[in-house]
């Protein structure tokens, strides 16, 4: 009950930040732009509507995630309103929870809001909507959610600069994981298990990358579906109890 | 941010004078400052960008491979605004060898971000075959595009095209052929031209047959126009095939070639002589019996025998 009135809170506080409707009408705006683009190609223009829609939602989602979400914790202890908090009956886990709670659905309302204008051009254009889209959209959504809590677990220990710094750096390197292990793969000995492990511990961001197979109608079995939830949801669970036993550890000054 | 204070002191002191002119001026000042920038920036471009025709760029794309992990997952979005820009370069009437290389490069990097991108290959391969005479990059292009969309009935009856007309090698290209009959999908008329092919590969009217399936597969003008001068081509070949018949038969008759071509017609050795496709005549040497075309002495490469895989 108190991480959900925590969590109903962060979302409203998040909805007066001016960044995420910054953030959203730039989304919507180049979800617009690929009319304009349409007439400039030759061939299947509904795969540029497609591509440009999802790039659109998922790019400025996840910066709507890193950069919303570095500050959940550090604006707290910035303003000292976190003293407010932690004097009431409330666990600093349960604190971590609310605010990513909170911040996982602004998220989810503010892809709700691209898809919309995505599916909006769709209708208007004619073009075909098949069941992998709304597949992909969600595997967006849990994209975002793994790196809320990466943002969230940097920003229980350093500043809002650094976390966003970190946060990003982990972004661009869960997409090269694949490469990372391929590179172990090349390797012996020590360097290979180092890289092994790393290819284990980083998160794989581009199970969540379904953009292709929307792109070209390939439909995902719903097992493998399951499964990249699965992932994902344990990712995120596993970075909030790192950042829960952290954040239990900090003193506040 | 240091004259910030004095400027609007100033507005300030002579706005209590004339608000109207100040203000006037300010906004004079705003459009002549626009205007400016307007004429800088036209100047720059044409001083700076002259030279560097856009389709250089092409050439200094990175190898696909180092893109594609670069693009962070968005290398579908990728290939599509690469698209976009070889697709605003191509417009140019003619091109030079060096940028249709660098197209094939660009085209290569964006099949390599979208591997499954079978359009990109279909259209490359059906330009750089058709715009320039490269059947050697169109292949490449195409079979790799084969290799990653086993499912496109397109992409290998386009290489049985290039194998057939433009290698030469009728053996290959009604292989090609048989295996795009093949794909599900295919349209009605291909089992029937593939038999054809492996059959009789060398008539000229399973030729024709095979450039009508290609026409009809391509709305692009100057595509259209390429294959009608091929069907004119072997045109050509089914009249010369047609008067030699006839001249070995008034040979066997009378152990001596007909003195002209019209000496075949007022014998009823042929009905009348066919009229060449470009405008040109037939040429007839007496003394061998040779028939030629004026304006495409070369008979076609497909239907000769010396060559390998020519039938």
């Amino acid at each position: 009950m108190k991480v959900f009135s925590i969590a109903f809170n962060t979302f409203r506080e998040n909805l007066r930040d001016k960044l995420l409707y910054n953030l959203l009408i730039f989304a919507l705006l180049m979800i617009g732009s690929s009319l304009i683009l349409m007439r400039l190609t030759l061939g299947e223009f509904h795969r540029l509507i497609l591509d440009i829609g999802l790039g659109s939602i998922n790019f400025f989602g996840v910066l709507i995630a890193i950069f919303v979400g570095i500050g959940l914790v550090s604006k707290e202890i910035e303003k000292k309103t976190i003293y407010t908090i932690m004097s009431k009956p409330v666990a600093r886990y349960q604190f971590l929870l609310g605010k990513y709670l909170g911040l996982s659905l602004t998220l989810l309302i503010n892809t709700a809001i691209m898809a919309v204008g995505l599916l909006v051009v769709l209708y208007f254009q004619d073009v075909p909507v098949h069941a992998v889209l709304f597949k992909a959209l969600g595997m967006i959504v849990l994209e975002f959610m793994v790196i809320t809590a990466v943002a969230l677990l940097f920003s229980t220990f350093s500043s809002a600069t650094l976390s966003a710094i970190f946060t990003l750096a982990i972004y661009v390197i869960g997409h090269l994981t694949t490469d990372l292990r391929a590179f172990g793969q090349k390797m012996e000995g020590v360097g290979r298990a180092v890289l092994e492990g790393m290819y284990y511990i980083l998160p794989n961001l581009d199970r969540f990358n379904l953009k292709g197979n929307v792109t070209h109608q390939l439909d995902v079995p719903a097992g493998d579906l399951l499964m990249i939830a699965a992932y994902g949801m344990a990712y995120a669970a596993f970075l909030l109890m790192l950042a829960s036993v952290i954040f239990q550890q900090r003193d506040f000054r | 941010m240091l004259g910030l204070p004095h400027l609007s002191i100033r507005i300030h002191e002579s706005s209590k004078q004339s608000p109207c002119i100040v203000w006037s001026a300010v906004t004079l000042m705003t459009f002549g400052l626009l205007a400016l920038i307007v004429l800088l920036q036209r100047n720059l471009d044409f001083r700076i960008d002259v030279h560097a025709a856009k389709i250089e760029d092409l050439a200094q794309l990175p190898r696909g491979e180092y893109l594609k992990p670069a693009l962070l997952g968005y290398n579908h979005l990728g290939a599509d605004l690469l698209w976009l820009r070889l697709l605003q370069v191509w417009g140019k009437k003619k091109n030079t060898d060096n940028e249709y290389e660098w197209m094939y490069h660009a085209l290569e990097v964006i099949t390599t971000l979208d591997p499954r991108y079978a359009y990109a290959y279909y259209v490359g391969g059906v330009a750089l075959i058709n715009y320039t005479d490269r059947p050697d990059l169109s292949n490449r292009l195409l079979e790799k595009g084969h290799r990653a969309n086993p499912g496109e009935w397109n992409l290998p009856f386009l290489l049985g095209y290039n194998h057939y007309f433009a290698l030469g090698n009728a053996i290959k290209g009604a292989e090609y052929i048989g295996r795009a009959a093949r794909t599900p999908g295919a349209p009605d008329f291909l089992p029937g031209l593939a038999t054809r092919m492996h059959a009789e590969a060398g008539n000229p009217d399973v030729a024709l047959q095979f450039l009508e399936a290609l026409w009809k597969e391509n709305p692009d003008l100057v595509v259209r126009e390429k294959l009608e001068t091929r069907a004119k081509e072997v045109l050509i070949e089914r009249d010369l095939r047609a008067l030699e018949r006839a001249i070995s038969h008034y040979y066997n008759d009378h152990r001596a070639f007909p003195s002209s071509l019209t000496d075949l017609v007022s014998r009823k050795y042929l009905e009348r002589v066919p009229e060449e496709p470009f405008g040109g005549t037939y040429l007839f040497d007496a003394r061998t019996g040779r028939v030629t075309s004026s304006t495409h002495p070369a008979r076609l490469k497909v239907f000769r025998l010396d060559l390998e895989g020519g039938v």
